[in-house]
């Protein structure tokens, strides 16, 4: 700075404190106009336990609630899956309840789609918007003209959801997400011959394997596994466990490991059964849990042949001796554990990919022990929800679907290579139930706004977070801020007023009421004493204690063939296209629902320490190539579509793949989403893998300098120099 | 010249005899005594009527904060005594609007100190100690200090904690 800017910004500062001293300092105190009920005693605040509704991980809260406003969200100690920490994305779900940009009451469409042009209706009139759409499809004997797209719910609103469907007579009910682990179901299934999904006993294990598993910032339940991998390190009076990552790209997970093996993209199931091979080879398997699974080590070594050291090393991209010492360390530790996830799962060849870190977990003896892996409690789900998903699509597209009740944002969670938005355009009546005007309430023709999970009744079974099955309750800890509705009173109300065999099928007058009836069969003897056991389930937030657990072990399964990864195949030719683009779930926003929360804007990504954008890493080796600087405005051009965004020279990931993290790029969504940074997801184009699920990570970019004005605004600069005295680069 | 040291002599010490008023007087914009945006007497209240204070401060025996009465508490009351008056229909209109009454904040501790209103009454401490002779003040102004020293010669003529996790919590 200046010699003379200082002084005049010195002497604007004293003269603005001497202008703010003149006026007088005292607050506000304003007083109720009316006092409120008794219970509501200014000052003193009641602690409400509920359940966290970002993520399917589900994790216990506590909400600390003073003047009937909820004010602070902490995990909930008593909740096994949590217990007691929360990650920054439960904390903020108190700016859901409070965004300022929140739709307050039903809205009809007046203008053109996409315009945000609406008019405000009262519930009587969206309702019977909303009915006599459904009457006019039973009466035309079209009931398969409605389709019904949610995210993966769980608990009872799950069955309402398809028994609202499936008493209307239509197969379109689709749970689709992005970041859902349906290939990791289908793996399991293929692999041990049961769905679900994996339960890690990380605490317990010594020696962690993971291969593009990033379970301390997305995966199946990032707070238990972040705390469980804590305790794998410092819990133990004599053991530190060792952590090896596999994966191109440096994830928060990956910088906590003590070895990073950046294996070429799609090539980690060669791997893993490199490893397979080694283990086999130098008689370092688990003799007893091999034949425990029906496996012959010999029969074994001749199927994996072609994956002998020289070929994985070449594979893969890694040295020969790493991967035999991690092989070798892997099989003479024990407890040990390999893990797979989103990364590996999403090239062409992920099922086998993910499989073959099955195996390795065979071979060691990993399955069913503690430190290894059991089946979790509570992980069914939809195994190819996509395909489902491209079908509707298809549906769509042809005009058959006539009415589309839509909760969630696919408009800007499902990549366009699918389709689906262009095809969505074609129905002619589409029902939003989203909280603020997102990418696809734009498009809808009707908004019946939702309550915020602060508001709701609702039950949540934690996706994979513990061995015992978990109930969790989800109760309204203020009463509802605006005119809204919870979605499940909605299909109910609908199903009461269209009669017949839909309000025969789903009797109940409110989610409160579905709830309590899901609560009532949990295992308690008298029918007397349910109104006590549901006061005390409400106190406690859920039943933990249920000692209910999957009693079917995993054994390989004996119709399943040995995991054989097919060389991985990308979209783009590499001449034109040379990098390989991985997208990954933000941790801030996960798939884009959490980006509408200023809290979370303004939280800086842990490696790059952006913060209110999108950006692209890069390697710093290729970024010299490329005359790319940190900091520059770079095109990011796929055989898909183009997109412009700030790079970040990275050298936590391979020269050859570049990475985008999810979540911004929204058309709409409130003030503090709307417009900012880029959605990569435009980007991907649509590459069937194994068994025709999505392989996402499989598209080919290419990355050209535009300028240097890129307006990154990172919280420090990841290699230590500044290009000017201000944060913004 | 020695008019000239004078006057400035002069000046000076009328500017400081004017800044030394300001700080003591509690004149209007001092934030000791600010002007309330409706004319109420404790005086008249706590005073002449003897009403207690925790008649209208009613949470102050169970919560952090003492509370003001709700406009409907004041109302209440007046509906009945003198209706007439003008600060009361001034009252009345507030109600009509649905707007509550903005008061002005005298007593006023920073967010870092915990001061929990509900112990100090149950340590049986007279609401006058800290607040002064409410009942005496046509319009509230601050008596005290509310500085951290204040608060600690109290807590020590008490016998009661002073460990810095006490307030700063």
């Amino acid at each position: 700075m200046k010699r003379r800017t200082f002084l005049q910004l010195s002497g604007m500062t004293a003269a603005g404190a001497l202008l703010a001293g003149c006026q007088s300092g005292n607050e506000k105190l304003i007083p109720y106009l009316v006092p409120p009920d008794e219970g509501v005693t200014p000052g003193r605040a009641t602690y409400y336990a509920s359940s966290c509704g970002s993520c399917p991980a589900g994790c216990g809260i506590l909400v600390r609630v003073s003047e009937g406003r909820a004010k602070k969200i902490e995990g909930n100690p008593d909740h096994p899956v949590n217990r007691g920490r929360l990650c920054a994305r439960g904390q903020a779900i108190l700016q859901e309840l409070y965004h300022p940009d929140r739709v307050q009451q039903p809205l009809k469409r007046s203008g053109p789609r996409r315009s945000g042009e609406f008019q405000k209706i009262t519930w009587a009139e969206g309702l019977s918007l909303l009915t006599a759409k459904l009457k006019e499809l039973q009466q035309g004997q079209a009931s398969d003209g409605l389709a019904l797209l949610t995210p993966q719910l769980s608990g009872s609103l799950a069955g309402l959801a398809s028994g609202f469907m499936r008493s209307f007579d239509s197969p379109h009910l689709i749970s689709h997400e992005f970041l859902a682990p349906d290939l990791l179901r289908q793996a399991e299934r293929q692999s041990f011959g049961q769905p679900g999904l994996p339960f890690y006993d990380l605490a317990e294990t010594r020696y962690l394997l993971s291969f593009g598993a990033d379970f301390v910032e997305s995966h199946h339940s990032p707070v238990q596994y972040g705390n469980a991998f804590g305790r794998m390190r410092q819990g133990r009076d004599t053991v530190r466990g060792h952590f090896t990552y596999v994966g191109g790209r440096m994830s928060l997970t990956a910088a906590s490991a003590d070895r990073w093996m950046p294996a070429r993209p799609g090539s980690e199931g060669a791997l893993a059964l490199g490893m397979a091979r080694l283990i086999l080879a130098e008689t370092l398997y688990d003799k007893g849990a091999l034949a425990a699974n029906g496996l012959r080590p010999e029969e074994l070594l001749v199927r994996l042949k072609p994956y002998d050291l020289p070929q994985v090393a070449v594979l893969t991209g890694l040295p020969q001796e790493s991967i035999a010492e991690v092989a070798r360390e892997f099989a003479n530790t024990r407890p040990s554990l390999a893990m797979a996830g989103g990364s590996v799962a999403y090239q062409t060849n992920g099922l086998e990919s993910v499989r073959a870190v099955h195996l390795l977990n065979t071979l060691s003896g990993n399955l069913n022990r503690p430190g290894g892996v059991y089946p979790a409690a509570s992980a069914n789900g939809p195994e190819n929800s996509f395909t489902e998903l491209r079908a509707l699509v298809n549906s769509m597209g042809a005009g058959r679907i006539k009415l589309a009740l839509i909760k969630g944002d696919p408009v800007h969670s499902v990549p366009p290579a699918s389709g689906f938005q262009q095809a969505l355009d074609k129905v002619p009546f589409i029902v939003s139930f989203s909280q603020l005007i997102d990418d696809t309430a734009l498009q809808a023709d009707l908004i019946l706004p939702d309550h915020a999970v602060l508001e709701s009744w609702g039950d949540v079974l934690p996706q994979a977070g513990s061995r015992q099955a978990v109930y969790g309750l989800m109760q309204p800890v203020v009463t509802p801020l605006h005119d809204t509705r919870q979605f499940g009173d909605v299909l109910l109300a609908a199903a009461s007023q269209m009669g017949g065999a839909m309000a025969a099928a789903l009797p109940w007058k409110s989610c409160l009421e579905l709830v309590k009836g899901t609560a009532s069969q949990l295992g308690h003897k008298k029918e007397e004493d349910f109104e006590a056991l549901w006061v005390e389930l409400l106190r406690q937030g859920g039943l933990f204690e249920t000692k209910t657990v999957q009693g079917k072990g995993y054994r390989w399964s004996s119709v399943a063939a040995l995991p054989d990864p097919a060389r991985p195949k990308f979209a783009g030719d590499r001449k034109q296209f040379p990098l390989h683009l991985q997208v990954y779930s933000s941790t801030a926003f996960s798939d884009g629902r959490s980006a509408p929360l200023p809290w979370l804007q303004q939280l800086p990504d842990p490696m790059s320490t952006v913060v209110w954008d999108s950006w692209i890493e890069i390697n710093p080796k290729t970024a010299a190539d490329l005359g790319i600087s940190h900091g520059d405005l770079v095109e990011v051009t796929s055989p898909q579509g183009a997109l412009r965004l700030a790079a970040v020279v990275y050298p936590g990931i391979r020269p050859d793949l570049v990475a985008i993290p999810l979540g911004q790029g929204h058309k709409g969504g409130g003030r503090y989403a709307r417009e900012r940074g880029v959605n990569p997801l435009t980007l991907l184009a649509l590459v069937e893998g194994d068994e025709q699920q999505p392989a996402w990570n499989a598209t080919m970019v290419r990355v050209t300098r535009v300028s240097q004005k890129g307006n990154l605004v990172t919280a420090e600069h990841p290699q230590g120099s500044y290009r000017s005295d201000l944060v913004g680069i | 010249m020695s008019w000239l040291i004078a006057g400035l002599f002069c000046m000076v010490a009328a500017l400081i005899a004017g800044m030394v008023l300001m700080y003591i007087l509690p004149l209007d914009f001092s934030e000791r005594s600010p002007v309330q945006p409706l004319i109420f007497s404790h005086k008249l209240h706590a005073g002449a009527n003897g009403i207690p204070c925790l008649y209208c401060h009613h949470h102050a025996d169970k919560s952090p904060v003492a509370g003001i009465p709700a406009l409907a508490d004041c109302r209440a009351c007046h509906l009945y005594i003198s209706p007439e008056a003008p600060e009361i229909k001034k009252l009345m209109g507030y109600w009509d609007r649905q707007e509550p009454i903005a008061w002005a904040r005298v007593n006023n501790l920073p967010d870092h100190a915990y001061f929990p209103h509900m112990m100090h009454i149950r340590a049986k401490i007279d609401c006058s100690i800290c607040h002064g002779q409410v009942a005496a003040m046509e319009r509230i102004s601050r008596t005290a200090s509310l500085k951290m020293g204040w608060c600690l010669d109290c807590h020590r003529q008490h016998k009661a904690s002073i460990d810095c996790w006490t307030c700063h919590i």
